[in-house]
């Protein structure tokens, strides 16, 4: 059994859907395993691009995708490092049925010295006829700033500064 | 020709007219859902969307989510498709790129788009972000429309 995982998938589950851009979008991440990230998207009015067919926003996509290969990604590490994204590129191949779920997985297929590459699927009723397909490169790099320790700090700092701070510190 | 089509034919039309990308916007509910807003400068057309905490993706940083980046410059070379060419459907994407170039901090971010190529079928566009200053871009993309 992977230990650092199961320690990690908790977070990672915490920080993904309960924050921010995923809290909104409201997707649950349903599998996550070293390089394997799966996910389930509930169909949402709010997100539609096209008016009159309701189908949703291919920006969405974007956003499930980049979540699912960053969050690969991320699994393959072994030390404090960040994985900021170089490039994503996105094929669609048929526009999503409205009010369906979307399904999305993502997988490392080569993990090298400095660079995590990645590919990632978007379907509803069957994987084999996808509605998009994804590829993405994510740059490996180092960072003491998010070692354990350092994070938990910084969390305590903002909880006693309040969220004003916050924001003024995101300013400079 | 349905009733929900002639009207947003209408709406293309007034929006055209009026040199109001912003009404176009307001068509697309997934704009309002990432706050993306678009007025013209300078005979152009500037999108912009400011922070709101709905967009962030790491938290600790704070820096903008990267697929909120995607998804604004998606949607930004869509309505440029919709103000600047005569089409009178939406615009179907079919391939999408993008780089990053830098993070995306907790702040306003612009973009401005250029039809590169406009076909019977298909229409290719560059989208361009930025934060401080458009000579420091944080994301380039470029995709292909199909507008028949």
């Amino acid at each position: 059994m992977d230990l650092k995982l199961a320690i990690f998938r908790p977070l990672l589950k915490q920080a993904m859907e309960k924050h921010g851009h995923g809290a909104a979008l409201g997707f649950e991440l349903t599998k996550v395993g070293r390089g394997e990230i799966e996910m389930t998207f509930p169909y949402k009015e709010e997100v539609v691009g096209n008016p009159i067919t309701g189908v949703i926003h291919g920006g969405v996509i974007v956003s499930l995708l980049d979540t699912a290969c960053g969050s690969a990604a991320i699994t393959t590490l072994t030390s404090p490092s960040i994985t900021p994204t170089m490039d994503l590129r996105l094929d669609y191949m048929h526009p999503a049925e409205p009010r369906q779920p979307i399904y999305i997985s993502a997988k490392v297929y080569r993990n090298s010295s400095n660079v995590i590459f990645c590919r990632g699927s978007a379907w509803q009723d069957d994987p084999e006829n996808p509605i998009a397909h994804c590829v993405a490169t994510f740059m490996k790099v180092d960072s003491p700033s998010i070692s354990f320790g350092n994070v938990i700090r910084r969390r305590l700092n903002r909880l006693v500064r309040g969220d004003k701070a916050y924001e003024r510190e995101a300013d400079k | 020709m349905s009733e929900q089509l002639k009207a947003l034919r209408a709406d293309l039309l007034k929006a055209r007219v009026e040199c109001s990308p912003q009404q176009l916007l307001d068509l697309i509910p997934y704009s309002s859902f990432i706050g993306a807003e678009a007025k013209i400068e300078a005979g152009e057309v500037l999108y912009w969307l400011d922070r709101r905490s709905s967009n962030i993706g790491n938290p600790s940083l704070p820096a903008i989510h990267g697929g909120v980046i995607g998804g604004f410059l998606e949607l930004s070379a869509g309505i440029e498709i919709l103000y600047t060419l005569d089409v009178e459907s939406i615009p179907k994407v079919v391939d999408f790129s993008l780089d990053y170039l830098r993070p995306g901090r907790y702040k306003t971010i612009y973009a401005n788009c250029t039809v590169l190529r406009q076909g019977k079928k298909l229409v290719n566009v560059t989208a361009t972000a930025w934060q401080d200053n458009p000579e420091t871009p944080i994301a380039t993309a470029r995709c292909h429309f199909l507008i028949c």
